[in-house]
């Protein structure tokens, strides 16, 4: 009797913590990654000393392993390459990171915060609600707790301490700090390297055979694309060309694609501050318009996409097809137009460059293109300490570091003597190498310097501490090397070369200037936090967009303007059903009442 | 135990007998309770989670600091009429879909059927395997293999047919709203043809000889034997699993129309499990999306006890 019972309480037993075991399966992988600190015993840590390390502290430090959790990075596991080895040897640390990009998105936030975890170092992609939330369910450590900021941290203090103030009154109700924002900068103008965000860009050499026709408004590159067709038909592979082409994996409430016009015209989604919902808010004025507006810039966007099709000039597959497809057909010059610069150095490779083909900027006389402009409270991808963190200490050590000179020079550029120098008279310049493997290009480094490609190596973090258009204390120069004049005299390749001369000025951003194309965001700092919308604002926002989404994308493949005037009607009317007024509404109260009242 | 005496012989048998039964249903209720216990922690216990159907969650903020809702997420879908419209669209694509599903379940039972007819061995195995394949490539996979054969730049069918001159411009067929329900409906027939099959083939397979036999005898054909000694023999089987699909009918799936979506097809693709994700689950609204699927489980169960009902109507027979 007595065995029988036994028996039977053993088999419930086991059979309980088979099913634990498996429901914490996923659980406790996670925790295992958490700050897993490396026994001193570890055959590296104790092999290079801190060579090149000015303190020469690290020697003695032990080695740990930081869970970095960044919602910006897009490369998950550890640190490699030069940056792992600069850190190591600087630290004494490693980095193992957690992209929410790569897997999970969203959810993958929502876990970890579910988790109460979030690692040791956590890079927020911004400072709303999910930044708010932690710090409200005590997931952020609170920088002033032992002083760890005063001693840990007196670079930031001391080059961005105007942007630890500002979260100090924004999220830690004056007291507590809970992180700091990214891009912090001072001064006036535009905040941009030599290239601004948007462009647009155009095939410079089939502009110039075309005879640099004026452009004064957006629909007069419709023509210029047809007649670059026309002198093209075929790319680089011999597949068709096509004027523009789009992607729809970007989209949020709206088609990102159409939203961008509206940011060269001195406008961008949201004020800038509170959380962006269906309003275009000008950058330097009080003005703004809703998403929905009929003499608005998204449905000039949008107009402006459809007579490209109307006219054969958009890509059929832009519907269905992904960023990377897009990459791909501009590497390959399939396509003339493209909205921002970044999208089109794709092309530029040196041996196009060499002959005479590639992508500038080719702006309209009715620009005025959006500069985020210097912001001393720092922006909103913001750098925290997670509260179960084992070693704040080192970690606000790195961050630190991360806000110096020295810093942001190493962990852009890698380490001094690689990429960069300083030459005799203490300016930068870019190595020879450098002109190889910059800004990401698949360039081996030499194995004292980490060993393997340039780009695998970057620091994979992915956020910014300091503005890289400020300029460096001891060089006097920005920390962009595109705005080193070293760089900007060196051998310019034909397209640049042409595209200068034709335009008289250096780059895209002092073109704009001179020409007073251009509005520059004023930064804005209210001591208020920016806000969370409530339930019901953003339930009616999501459903909003996604008919905005849906009829978008319709209303650009629409067969003839009558189906166009339609499509557009149905979607105001089915936005206006959900409630689109009161999150305008809603919008523009939050706007006026922190933007617009210190603008 | 230690005094018995000559009477009571019989009665001990009996005790014996009963504490013998006894200990072994105690045995077998042991050898389920591992099941049992995964049941009641992957079934019953997420039921708690409908707790939060009821309140503003926020991943991190515990549920008691979290803002009290009520029903206003469940009335939220029905709360005016453009919301309405959507709820009956989706409803209308998910009912469109699951009901041409389930008339398409019949195609399996004749795969099978057929199947089994095929005398060459090899060429038997190689369909079958063929078949089932598919059901392994994740839907993701399904939708890059598509892009290829029917994307308008660089698409297989597309060069094709410009190659052999049929069509002077290339269709662009992902991205159409004609007949998008049958479409899906036929790459998730060519996804799990073989795979639903196998249930079916099984069943053949345990159908007896002796009745094939017999109706040779009687002179049956083959089509005679197939249709009624196979599919009688199948049929239970075939009703088990059309009740359990009709219990499923609300839950169709998302991960295909998750992929194949896009803004022209959109109106037609949104099942209500899509519907729920676009507008729920992007937004992180975990709250909303709890209340629908709360919802749903309810509809399930009507749908599922209705079937039954039916069947015993019908057939006689029921499987709850």
């Amino acid at each position: 009797m007595n065995r029988r019972k036994q028996w039977s309480v053993f088999t419930i037993l086991i059979s309980i913590m088979l099913v634990f075991t498996a429901c914490s399966g996923g659980g406790s992988a996670n925790n295992v990654k958490n700050t897993t600190e490396t026994k001193p015993s570890d055959s590296s840590s104790s092999a290079e000393p801190g060579k090149g390390d000015a303190n020469g502290e690290s020697a003695a430090k032990e080695e740990i392993t930081i869970t970095v959790f960044s919602m910006l990075a897009n490369y998950a596991g550890e640190q490699p390459g030069w940056f792992a080895k600069l850190i190591k040897d600087k630290f004494n640390i490693k980095l193992n990171i957690i992209a929410s990009n790569l897997a999970g998105g969203q959810q993958k936030i929502a876990t970890m915060m579910a988790a109460g975890d979030l690692g040791d170092l956590v890079v927020f992609g911004s400072n709303g609600d999910d930044y708010q939330d932690a710090i409200k369910a005590g997931l952020l450590l609170d920088w002033n707790q032992n002083g760890l900021l005063e001693k840990y941290g007196p670079d930031i203090l001391k080059n961005a301490g105007q942007a630890i103030d500002a979260n100090k009154q924004q999220f830690g109700g004056g007291t507590a700090i809970y992180g700091i924002g990214h891009d912090v900068g001072s001064g006036e103008g535009p905040s941009e390297g030599a290239e601004m965000v948007f462009g647009p860009n155009l095939r410079w050499d089939l502009y110039q055979k075309l005879g640099s026709p004026e452009i004064n408004t957006l629909s007069d590159y419709l023509n210029v694309l047809k007649q670059m067709k026309e002198l093209e038909p075929k790319s680089d592979s011999g597949r068709p060309t096509y004027g523009i082409s789009l992607w729809s994996d970007w989209d949020g409430n709206y088609m990102t694609l159409a939203k961008v016009i509206s940011q060269m015209n001195g406008y961008q989604e949201g004020d800038g501050f509170n959380p962006a919902g269906l309003t275009l808010v000008s950058v330097n004025t009080k003005e703004w318009q809703g998403i929905l507006d009929d003499d608005g810039y998204y449905l000039e966007g949008l107009k402006f996409y459809f007579d490209a099709n109307q006219m054969g000039l958009l890509d059929p597959d832009s519907l269905t097809q992904k960023f990377s497809d897009v990459s791909n057909k501009f590497k390959d010059g399939q396509v003339f137009f493209s909205q921002f610069p970044w999208l089109s150095n794709a092309y530029n490779t040196p041996e196009n460059t060499a002959a005479g083909k590639g992508f500038a900027l080719i702006p309209f006389q009715q620009e005025k293109i959006v500069s985020y402009g210097m912001n001393p409270y720092g922006g909103n991808r913001v750098w925290a300490i997670g509260s179960k963190a084992k070693d704040p200490e080192r970690i606000m050590e790195f961050l630190n570091w991360l806000y110096t000179p020295d810093g942001m020079m190493e962990a852009s550029y890698g380490p001094k003597g690689l990429a960069w120098d300083i030459d005799g008279s203490g300016k930068p310049i870019v190595t020879d190498y450098g002109y190889k493997a910059l800004p990401a290009n698949t360039e081996p480094v030499p194995e004292e310097f980490g060993g393997g490609t340039f780009k695998d190596g970057m620091n994979q973090i992915n956020n910014t501490t300091l503005k890289n258009s400020m300029i460096h204390p001891d060089t006097k120069e920005p920390y962009d090397y595109n705005l080193w004049t070293s760089v900007l005299n060196h051998d310019p390749d034909p397209v640049t070369k042409s595209w200068r001369e034709a335009m008289g000025a250096m780059t895209p951003r002092e073109y704009f200037v001179k020409n007073d194309l251009i509005a520059v965001h004023q930064p804005v700092f209210t001591g208020d936090a920016p806000a969370t919308p409530p339930a019901d604002i953003q339930q009616k926002l999501s459903e909003i967009g996604k008919v905005i989404k849906e009829y978008s994308w319709k209303m650009v493949f629409a067969k003839n303007e009558e189906e166009y005037n339609k499509l557009k009607n149905q979607m105001v009317d089915k936005a206006k059903g959900l409630g689109y007024d009161e999150v305008i509404k809603y919008d523009v109260e939050i706007t006026e009442k922190t933007v617009f009242a210190n603008r | 135990m230690n005094n018995i005496k000559p009477g009571q012989v019989s009665r001990l048998h009996t005790r014996l007998d009963r504490s013998l039964l006894s200990r072994d249903k105690y045995k077998l209720f042991l050898m389920a309770l591992p099941f049992l216990a995964l049941a009641f922690v992957f079934s019953y216990l997420p039921l708690y989670g409908w707790i939060y159907a009821f309140y503003d969650y926020r991943p991190g903020i515990p549920l008691k600091d979290s803002e009290y809702m009520g029903f206003y997420w469940f009335t939220s879908m029905f709360s005016n009429d453009v919301r309405r419209q959507e709820i009956v669209r989706v409803l209308t694509n998910t009912f469109a879909m699951s009901g041409l599903s389930l008339l398409t379940s019949v195609l399996p039972v004749a795969f099978a059927i057929f199947l089994t007819e095929i005398r060459s061995t090899f060429f038997k195995r190689m369909v079958q395997t063929l078949t089932t394949l598919p059901n392994f490539i994740s839907w993701v996979l399904v939708y890059s293999f598509a892009f290829m054969l029917f994307s308008v730049d660089n698409g297989f069918l597309n060069n094709v047919l410009l190659n052999l001159g049929l069509i002077d411009r290339p269709m662009n067929i992902l991205a159409s709203d004609s007949n998008t329900w049958l479409a899906m409906t036929l790459w998730s027939v060519w996804k799990t043809l073989g795979w639903s099959a196998i249930m079916y083939i099984a069943a053949i397979t345990g159908i007896d000889q002796e009745l094939y036999e017999a109706a040779k005898v009687d002179g049956a054909g083959r089509f005679r034997l197939m249709w009624h000694i196979t599919v009688p023999g199948i049929m239970p089987t075939f009703f088990v699993l059309l009740l359990l699909s009709i219990a499923n009918f609300i839950n169709n799936g998302f991960e295909q129309f998750y992929v194949f979506q896009n803004a022209i097809n959109m109106g037609r693709i949104e099942v209500l499990d899509l519907y729920v994700y676009n507008i729920g689950m992007m937004n992180s609204n975990f709250s909303f999306s709890t209340a629908v699927s709360l919802l749903k489980s309810i509809v399930s169960i009507v749908l599922l006890f209705a079937a039954n009902h039916l069947s015993k109507l019908f057939r006689g027979e029921n499987i709850i």
